[in-house]
């Protein structure tokens, strides 16, 4: 590209041009969906067979992993942005979206005797905000799909007692994490990301 | 009606390029726009000068590791600048 004088029209073109490189066409965040899909997964199934067969004192223990979880989510995630070439808002709207989710299911999670350990319906529904928007920015539908799915484990959550709940968290996860993730994954090899 | 005056600086294919990069991002590192514009490194590295002086970018330089790492980000004042130029150019254009 040189330097040289445009006509309005060129300028107009040249325009829309640039703005429709910087528009980013595909975004691969399944390392988090999966991540998050199988530590779901095996913590609440975990949580599940030790609760109904087992004597195991601590059924919970599984979910020490969300701790794993979260650090290796911010390790990426820094160094992601630290060697990203491009800044994009809906990359840091994405960002923040799920750190308040994560945020907000934490305090749930902790403060769980105050629900009588009733937790996995109000899981589930953030699970379901964050899989709806996620989807709607980057215009992917088994997001919303697993959204879907989300919120009606939810209802169903509701209904039943906290070990049952677990099941419907690990079926939650596989339909609005891994499915998607999976999905995503094989799309970013297919377009080269 | 009289017909506005271009803004100089941005009525130029490269240095409105880099800006509508830009103000479509919220920050871009110099290897970005270099490969988005097709530009040299050295007409680039004048241009985003020009743009950072007149206060329509940011521009920060730092080290990654042992390699200068420049990241350009638009300004408050290069948002104006850029409104008012498209708006103006739409002048130009009505039939």
């Amino acid at each position: 590209m040189e330097d040289k004088e445009l006509s309005p029209q060129e300028s107009l073109d040249l325009i829309q041009q640039m703005i429709g490189k910087a528009r980013k066409r595909y975004t691969d965040n399944s390392f988090y969906f999966l991540l998050w899909g199988w530590i779901t997964i095996v913590a609440s199934l975990f949580h599940y067979i030790t609760a109904t067969y087992t004597s195991f004192e601590y059924p919970y223990a599984g979910w020490s992993l969300t701790i794993v979880g979260a650090i290796l989510s911010m390790v990426k995630g820094n160094k992601d942005g630290r060697t990203a070439k491009v800044h994009n808002y809906t990359d840091k709207m994405y960002g923040w979206l799920w750190l308040s989710l994560g945020v907000a299911m934490f305090t749930i999670i902790f403060n769980g005797e105050f629900l009588n350990w009733n937790t996995v319906p109000f899981i589930l529904l953030l699970a379901g905000v964050g899989t709806s928007v996620s989807g709607a920015m980057m215009n992917f539908p088994p997001l919303r799909i697993g959204a879907i799915v989300f919120w009606l484990l939810a209802l169903a959550a509701f209904r039943v007692d906290p070990n049952q709940q677990m099941l419907l968290m690990a079926a939650g996860v596989a339909f609005g994490y891994l499915v998607p993730g999976y999905i995503m994954k094989s799309n970013a090899k297919k377009n080269g990301i | 009606m009289a017909f506005e005056a271009l803004d100089p600086l941005l009525h130029s294919q490269l240095r409105l390029a880099v800006m509508s990069l830009l103000i479509s991002v919220e920050s871009a590192d110099f290897v970005y726009i270099k490969e988005q514009t097709g530009a040299t490194a050295g007409n680039l590295s004048v241009q985003i000068d020009k743009l950072s002086t007149a206060g329509y970018i940011s521009v920060e330089k730092k080290f990654e590791g042992k390699k200068p790492k420049t990241t350009c980000k638009i300004t408050s004042t290069g948002v104006d600048a850029f409104e008012n130029y498209v708006k103006n150019i739409q002048q130009y254009l009505k039939p």
